[in-house]
């Protein structure tokens, strides 16, 4: 017990150079974990391709290691995955192959998905980010990000009969569709927030809760009032008009997967959110509402207020997410099994980051590199989907481990003990 | 060595950055009460700790009735005999007093299966006869004083058999005449062979309850004396490490006009419970008025009312002439009123930003600190700065994290902060609470100082002597009434212990102005 206290202790003492080493060093241990499940998963399923073996790594004794191409025989078990293929295709395939190989090109379709979900992911992540340094466990940036992306398409509908055609039409149509996203998102945000503040009501409820309303409410909007009449099969919206799509400028993407003018304004953002809560007077308020209310409360802080203004940022950013997504990823709403689960990703991400704007962006990065990569290895590989799920599962878990036992070594009172210990424990004199 | 009761020899136990006991030696005499003094961080209750088995030192033995013992729990030392009895106490409540005595040790019937509640009662009832306690085993523990629950404390660790008997800070809780009967009981323990370890950092109770006194400071053991060979003016130099006024020297100041003026307020909780019952009175520029009693009788609830983090049920408070009652805490704050906190952990300090973050608190939307929303971090670095020079807080780095700072200093940091906002109205609750005597002279002087600039001072405190000699008025506060207002240099300490415990001694001489009631 004491040894695991001071192994928190350890942890939540831990310098920004130590949280990185930990993280790398997580992030390896789990590629080894990674490796073993994936050999042993190999060991019952039948083997497809051929058993010419490219390497064999000699080890003491009669025992040795033999490589097949897309396979692999260890100490006498013969699996059908290869550890070391898979992980080439992982993180090699989530960018489309190595850069200096010949034919490869930035703008490859791996790259695309790569950066498309690294870029939502950066303002989900962002979203989460900003209401957890208020203190509050804003678990609603999912329901926030679809109220987001179905008024954005919604209003970009509406408007585009009434706008120019081509780029004059997306100087309007574009800055609308993230203002009116945002917004929406906004307001999705504000009103936990509000119950929050005003009625004493439990955050993490009230946006799981938000967050169904947000799903089924927008489903049951779309059939009744937006279903594109063309769909054979989906709850959806009409296509948005192209010229209401991020434009791949100034190289070209596809567009509709991804343009890296998103990932500036995603960049943008996070230095922009940094900026807030460290530079001005309103960060100061959140985060030290964040850190301890009480304190706020003595500091001139309107607690509830603040509640209110953090939880409408944090939806604004997860309204923005949805409006890209919509923008940049599909052109138009989708419902149900369509739509994936980038806020609550965020919420990883931002865990992964120590709720750190800027944190955020690796964490983005990571995730975007194993949603890319997992799509490689479906391709590319026999290896089966769910494997992929579970080693991308493993890595975050490895990876938002030790941020996680500081949050919990935190609240634990852990890192305040020798403070506590120093001044002798005896507070109260009388 | 068949006289002695405990001894420890070279203890030294390391934390992560300190040592808080550093080759420490300490030997108590069976039958005696031995103090154990120093001031907050001086390492008396990590020494007892470890004594108690709570933690395990790097160095050193601990021997028991000359017996080398190594306690790996409290277990291992309740069974040598040894028990404590904490700051805090740890009693079950809703549960009656026989029932927290025997806890976990139950006389048993029907083969172990029920507990046998008779016996328990008689066995307490016993114990209680035979040290002269005045308890009565069958009422329920929250229903009785903390005296009384102080009393169940030691009656639980007796009827666990210790010889040795540790108390932290026992007079922390306790009215003026609690302490008395605690005397009383130490006392009847002692003759009975009983040894008694006393942890304080009071000048006053060491000399008052101790045969024999030692003197902790940074962690090392300075001297162990007998009581009738030293006296207050040396201990306090022992403690500190140079010379100390013990003393408040007061100057004559005419105090001026009205500054704040509390009216009729009453505070209801939740619980429609009246806290503040229609308290009044007034506050002149150029005076310290002082509110004493006993914790937990509506001081706090009172000063939140003043301070704008809760708003009175009825009554207005009224700040030079404005009545302020409305305003948020941030107006009262922009409006010039200084407030250092009862509890610094929670309010005063924000213990995971550093001093350059917790300078900027409460100011964080005024110029200079802040520009159009910008906060100007060199400014505010600056005045951080200004603050830890000017009140000496330790270590000088502003970098520092609030909770690596010992109390005392982050007390003076707090105490900085609130004075330099230029206040025209103090409200300082328990500002020397847990601070070291160098400290407290330091911020009784600022106090002072500030009295002599003509702002207005509510002091609120515990400590009846910080009161007495700061104030130039002083409220009493019972059950949420101010029962009376006297004059501190006419008014003797029992009398006004008399006042804190309800009680109306006869001869008191009133100084209310307003609002008097029979």
């Amino acid at each position: 017990m004491s040894r695991a206290r001071d192994v928190l202790e350890r942890l939540v003492g831990a310098s920004g150079v130590e949280r990185a080493v930990i993280s790398m060093a997580a992030l390896a241990l789990s590629i080894v974990v990674g490796g073993l499940i994936v050999f042993v998963s190999g060991l019952g399923a039948a083997c497809e391709a051929g058993a010419n073996y490219h390497i064999a790594i000699p080890l003491p004794g009669s025992v040795e290691i033999l490589l097949f191409d897309g396979r692999l025989s260890m100490l006498g078990f013969q699996s059908c995955y290869d550890p070391i293929n898979v992980y080439e295709k992982l993180f090699i395939g989530a960018i489309g192959g190595l850069p200096w190989e010949s034919g490869w090109q930035p703008t490859n379709f791996a790259m695309e998905v790569f950066l498309q979900r690294a870029t939502l992911l950066l303002f989900t992540g962002l979203s989460v980010a900003v209401a957890f340094r208020a203190g509050l466990f804003n678990i609603g940036t999912q329901g926030q990000m679809i109220w987001g992306a179905l008024v954005s398409a919604v209003t970009v509908l509406f408007v585009a009969d009434f706008a120019p055609a081509g780029l004059a039409g997306t100087a309007i149509l574009l800055p609308l569709a993230l203002v009116s996203g945002a917004v929406a998102g906004g307001i999705w945000g504000a009103i936990p927030g509000a119950l929050k503040a005003y009625a004493d009501a439990n955050e993490v409820i009230t946006t799981i809760m938000l967050n169904f309303v947000a799903t089924f409410g927008t489903t049951l909007l779309v059939s009744e009032f937006f279903q594109d009449p063309q769909s054979a099969g989906g709850t959806q919206t009409r296509m948005v008009p192209g010229n209401s799509l991020v434009p791949s400028i100034p190289f070209g993407f596809q567009g509709t997967r991804f343009s890296i003018l998103a990932l500036v304004l995603a960049l943008v953002l996070a230095f922009v959110v940094y900026f807030v809560l460290w530079g001005t007077s309103f960060g100061f308020d959140v985060r030290t509402s964040g850190l301890q209310p009480e304190a706020a409360t003595y500091a001139g802080v309107n607690a509830e207020r603040t509640i209110v203004r953090s939880m409408t940022i944090s939806g604004a950013l997860g309204g923005i997410a949805g409006a890209l997504w919509v923008l940049l990823a599909n052109g138009r709403f989708l419902t149900g099994t369509e739509v994936p689960s980038l806020g609550f990703d965020g919420i990883t991400v931002s865990v992964l980051a120590g709720n750190n704007p800027l944190g955020v962006i690796f964490g983005s990065i990571l995730f975007g590199v194993l949603k890319s990569g997992g799509n490689a290895l479906n391709f590319q590989t026999d290896v089966p989907p769910e494997l992929v799920s579970i080693l991308s599962g493993l890595i975050i878990l490895f990876v938002a481990m030790p941020e996680f036992f500081r949050l919990i070594g935190r609240s634990m009172g852990i890192g305040d003990e020798q403070a506590t210990v120093a001044t002798d424990g005896g507070e109260d004199d009388g | 060595m068949s006289n002695t009761a405990v001894r420890l020899a070279g203890i030294t136990k390391r934390f992560p950055g300190v040592v808080a006991n550093d080759q420490v030696d300490l030997t108590v005499e069976k039958g005696s009460v031995h103090a154990l003094l120093g001031e907050n961080g001086a390492g008396k209750t990590t020494l007892m700790n470890v004594l108690y088995g709570l933690l395990q030192p790097e160095e050193g033995d601990v021997y028991v009735k000359g017996e080398r013992r190594e306690f790996q729990s409290p277990r291992d030392a309740i069974d040598a005999g040894i028990g404590m009895i904490h700051q805090h106490f740890m009693l079950v409540d809703p549960m009656q007093i026989w029932a927290n005595i025997v806890l976990g040790q139950e006389p048993r019937k029907y083969f172990g299966l029920a507990v046998d509640e008779q016996a328990a009662i008689q066995q307490v009832h016993d114990l209680c006869e035979r040290y002269g306690f005045e308890v009565d085993p069958t009422e329920t523990v929250e229903d009785v004083s903390v005296g009384v629950q102080q009393r169940v404390e030691i009656l639980k660790t007796l009827y666990r058999g210790a010889d040795v008997l540790i108390l932290d800070e026992p007079t922390a809780v306790l009215t003026p005449q609690e302490v008395e009967d605690l005397y009383d009981v130490l006392d009847e323990l002692t003759a009975q062979g009983k040894t008694v370890i006393f942890i304080t950092h009071k000048l006053g109770e060491a000399m008052h309850s101790a045969d024999d006194i030692t003197v902790l400071r940074d962690g090392e053991s300075i001297a162990t004396v007998s009581v009738d060979e030293t006296n207050q003016n040396e201990l306090a130099e022992m403690m500190v490490g140079r010379e100390v006024l013990l003393e408040v020297d007061v100057p004559e100041h005419e105090p001026g006009e009205t500054t704040l003026a509390v009216d009729d307020v009453t505070v209801t909780d939740g619980d429609d419970i009246d806290r503040v019952k229609d308290v009044s009175f007034e506050v002149r520029a150029g005076e310290v008025f002082g509110i004493a009693g006993v914790d937990g009788n509506g001081q706090s609830e009172l000063v939140e009312a003043i301070t704008g983090l809760e708003s009175p049920t009825s009554g207005r408070i009224v700040v030079e002439g404005d009545d302020i009652t409305g305003h948020s805490r941030r107006q009262r704050i922009d409006d010039g009123m200084a407030y250092i906190p009862e509890d610094r952990h929670e309010r005063g300090l924000v213990m995971d930003f550093d001093l350059v973050e917790n300078g900027l608190l409460g100011s964080q939307h005024a110029e200079p600190y802040s520009k159009n929303g910008r906060i100007e971090w060199d400014t505010v670095r600056g005045h951080a700065e200004d603050i830890i020079e000017t009140y000496d807080v330790r270590p000088p780095n502003a970098d520092a994290d609030a909770h690596s700072l010992s109390g005392g200093n982050q007390q003076k940091f707090i105490v900085g902060r609130e004075f330099e906002r230029d206040p025209s109205v103090v409200v300082a609750t328990h500002p020397t609470r847990g601070v070291d005597i160098g400290s407290t002279e330091f911020i009784h002087e600022e106090l002072l100082d500030l009295r002599q600039r003509d702002r207005a001072v509510l002091l609120i405190s515990s400590k009846l002597d910080e009161v007495r000699q700061l104030s130039d008025r002083l409220g009493v506060m019972y059950e949420g009434e101010l029962v009376d207002i006297v004059d501190p240099d006419e008014t003797s300490e029992e009398e006004i212990g008399l006042l804190m415990a309800g009680e109306r001694p006869d001869g008191i001489e009133s100084m209310r102005t307003t609002g008097g009631r029979p």
